[in-house]
């Protein structure tokens, strides 16, 4: 009720709420943030990438499911993650196999990682006035054999990088990448190539304590490890609460 | 005797109120409170009244306190969870727990859950919902076990079992479904238990652990932590830093005291 | 707080948002169809058990505040081993029901005996409504998918938006508040493991809880169960419910009488 629709004067204290005019129904709009978080590592021979399970609602406190991959392997061992707007993730990924498809068709060979991630970028700034609500890291080796990631925004830029935190949780273990990885805040020490192993270790332990304090990420991360001989998946246990 | 200075009076003052909303329209934000998300319970059963609370308060999507205690003492005999606002709910209860604790000084008697309901609920009233509180209370006393619910703008419940917070709806579910009258305390914790947990599990502003309070005649029994129904999940690396991890790009050694010839210290 | 009951506020307080009155029609000449749901189903369960797939619904279909049609059969089946349940606009429903139907009946091969499974009803529907979302003219609903085809048990949702997820519980409307914590607790960890009667008390208990708490919801029940003999939904029923809890709550504070 707007109180000062009924007093003749406007009383400077009369508490009002923000929102007093009168609510419309509610207007469609086409976008949800179904949240989560992914992470990508590059090696000197492998690239890792992790995502948590968890699929929330957007806008409110509800948990759709605690298991919907948000990891998805593409062509030649590369491996794609996404967080945002679910329903612009499944169409995105339609439309890159069907891509690749074709690529397969017209070349017979599968394409490779660094010309999958341009592929990407063309498809992100093809809806660039409509975006995909999409935050997408892809992940595989490059033609040397080397471990790469990409990183995007949502509407096609992109770049090569070491190690890259996106979505719910991103802004929470992207710092902790730069110091353990990139080593940015750790300049008096020598940078010594990390494990493959140490690299895991480094990855759940960076989902672990985002699943602590990010109430969009848990239930489970999922780990695709990327190498020369495959492409490999773990699951672990996170919170789930 | 007038005098030339204002001494303040007290209580909210809304002046800005009006000025603040237009700084909101142009697109200056307002500093973001802390909510305790929050699934805080409450039942009555056959001795008395269970109070139950998770304890994790979040700010937009993160989590501010792993910990936080939101089942207020307020007597005694009395017990009162908060949820909402952490602030409102905080201060709300204490100052009204001082009031109590005057009152009983005062009048050498047992504090009362009816007194306690209307002081919360005409302050909250007061206030229009900007002291943004919901509260569970329970205790027992002189009229036995009672259990009340206030929401933010001052109206009241009186119900055999309650919930509030963003984990209400999940929480009362399990109420719905298994609460029975006159319940033994042991099911009955584990029903409120079971309550709290439907929260922390389903709704994402609550987690971590569960407080409960089982209050009796002559009798009131505080579980802080009672259960972490999720424990935290231990990290698997060392990240422990090796001396040296900073650079130390130069070093200067300057003297700021200037040492002269003299007689020695006495230091006998 | 209160609801407003009024049907033809504006007020904020209709939490379902679908208040007729507030329907607009057209805009700019472009033919649009649902802008704001009308005719509205509330809450669907679904759950998947040891011998397939159980959905539930109540059969009401409202009309702003206003209950209008009580025996709204909310369940549908899709071919022989698929059943859909919706919640939203009624007309975009039956719009739907009818799209699916010709669809089967397009994609049935008589001489290799072809028909559509569920992942593919369940993949096709998300698609449509992906996009009609895309055209900003969204089909107002929110599906739930259940099927059985050859040993594998499906359970998917899908949505005006085109978001898409499969669990082995899920809930629309206010049940993803009051019945989904109840479906978790008795399915999470055993997944499958459930009997036909363990699903059906289940999902008779998540009915009851909904019956008591919203409003939009009554005790008029259906249930569907896919399984290997294929689909078979309920007549509406009705489950107990219990109200003695009322009878110590007296006045205000520490009145009793």
């Amino acid at each position: 009720m707007d109180m000062n629709s009924f007093l003749p004067i406007q009383v400077p204290w009369t508490p009002q709420t923000a929102t007093s005019a009168p609510k419309q129904a509610p207007s469609f709009f086409p976008y949800a943030d179904n949240a989560g978080t992914v992470a990508a590592i590059s090696g000197t021979d492998f690239a890792v990438l992790a995502a948590d399970t968890r699929q929330s609602a957007g806008g409110n406190y509800l948990i759709n499911t605690r298991y919907q991959p948000k990891m998805f392997k593409l062509s030649n061992g590369s491996v794609f993650g996404t967080s945002g707007f679910y329903g612009d993730a499944t169409t995105f990924l339609n439309r890159i196999n069907q891509r690749l498809e074709w690529y397969r068709h017209a070349h017979d060979k599968e394409m490779s990682t660094p010309a999958l991630a341009q592929l990407i970028s063309i498809l992100l700034y093809s809806r660039r006035f409509f975006p995909y609500y999409v935050r997408v890291l892809l992940g595989g080796l490059d033609l040397e054999g080397r471990g790469v990631v990409y990183g995007y925004d949502s509407i096609g830029s992109y770049e090569a990088c070491l190690s890259r935190a996106v979505g719910s949780g991103g802004k929470m273990i992207q710092p902790f990448l730069d110091n353990q990885i990139e080593r940015k805040t750790q300049t008096g020490i020598l940078r010594a190539p990390l494990t493959l192993d140490k690299t895991k270790t480094i990855m759940r332990d960076a989902f672990t304590s985002a699943a602590e304090r990010d109430i969009y990420t848990g239930d489970y991360v999922e780990i695709f490890t990327i190498t020369a001989q495959g492409v490999n998946v773990e699951k672990f246990d996170l919170r789930k609460d | 005797m007038v005098s030339r200075v204002n001494v303040p009076k007290g209580g909210f003052n809304f002046d800005n109120y009006q000025r603040n909303l237009i700084l909101q329209q142009n697109g200056y934000s307002m500093p973001k409170a802390t909510k305790t998300g929050t699934t805080i319970t409450g039942m009555k059963f056959k001795n008395g009244v269970i109070l139950g609370a998770d304890t994790r308060a979040t700010g937009e999507a993160l989590v501010q306190d792993k910990n936080c205690p939101k089942i207020h003492r307020m007597a005694p005999n009395i017990f009162c969870c908060g949820a909402g606002t952490a602030a409102d709910a905080d201060k709300v209860t204490d100052m009204v727990a001082s009031q109590l604790e005057l009152h009983r000084l005062a009048t050498g008697r047992e504090s009362r859950v009816t007194t306690v309901l209307a002081t919360l609920s005409q302050y909250l009233f007061r206030y229009q919902g900007h002291v943004a509180a919901a509260l569970v209370l329970g205790g027992v006393d002189v009229d036995g076990p009672q259990l009340f619910s206030v929401a933010p703008h001052g109206s009241t419940d009186k119900l055999p079992y309650l919930s509030q917070g963003s984990g209400s709806l999940s929480a009362i579910a399990v109420f719905e479904e298994r609460w029975r009258e006159n319940m033994e305390r042991d099911e009955a914790i584990e029903l409120v238990k079971d309550s709290i947990k439907a929260g922390i599990f389903n709704d994402m502003g609550s987690g971590f652990n569960i407080d409960l309070v089982v209050i009796e005649k002559g009798r009131a029994d505080f579980y802080r932590n009672i259960e972490t129904p999720c424990p935290t999940i231990e990290k698997i690396g060392n990240y422990k830093f090796q001396p040296g991890t900073t650079a130390v790009l130069s070093e200067s050694f300057r003297n700021f005291v200037t040492i002269t010839e003299g007689d020695a210290m006495d230091i006998s | 707080m209160e609801w407003n009951f009024d049907p033809f506020s504006n007020n904020s307080f209709n939490h379902y948002g679908n208040n007729p009155i507030n329907a607009s029609h057209s805009a700019g000449g472009i033919i649009q169809r649902t802008q704001s749901p009308k005719v509205w189903g509330g809450t669907t369960l679904g759950v998947v058990y040891q011998d397939g797939v159980m959905l539930a619904a109540d059969t009401l279909g409202s009309w702003g505040q206003l209950a209008r049609y009580r025996k709204e059969e909310r369940l549908y089946p899709v071919g022989n081993f698929t059943a859909i349940a919706y919640a939203g606009d009624m007309s975009d429903f039956q719009y739907t029901k009818h799209m699916l139907d010709s669809l089967m009946i397009k994609e049935y091969y008589i001489n290799d005996d072809h028909v559509l499974s569920t992942p593919h009803v369940y993949e096709y529907l998300s698609r449509v409504m992906y996009h009609r979302r895309t055209k900003m003219d969204p089909l107002w609903n929110t599906f739930i998918v259940g099927g059985y085809n050859n040993g594998e048990r499906f359970l998917g949702y899908v949505d005006l938006l085109g978001t898409t997820y499969q669990s082995s519980a899920i809930s629309t409307g206010l049940g993803a508040y009051y019945a989904q914590p109840i479906l978790r607790k008795a399915v999470e960890g055993r997944e499958g493991l459930l009997t036909e009667a363990e699903a059906i008390e289940l999902l008779n208990s998540c009915m009851r809880v909904l019956f008591y708490r919203d409003c939009k919801v009554i005790n008029s029940i259906q249930r569907a169960k896919v399984t290997a003999a294929g689909v078979e939904i309920t007549e509406p029923y009705s489950v107990s419910s219990e109200w003695g809890f009322g009878e110590g709550v007296r006045g205000f504070g520490s009145q009793k009488q």
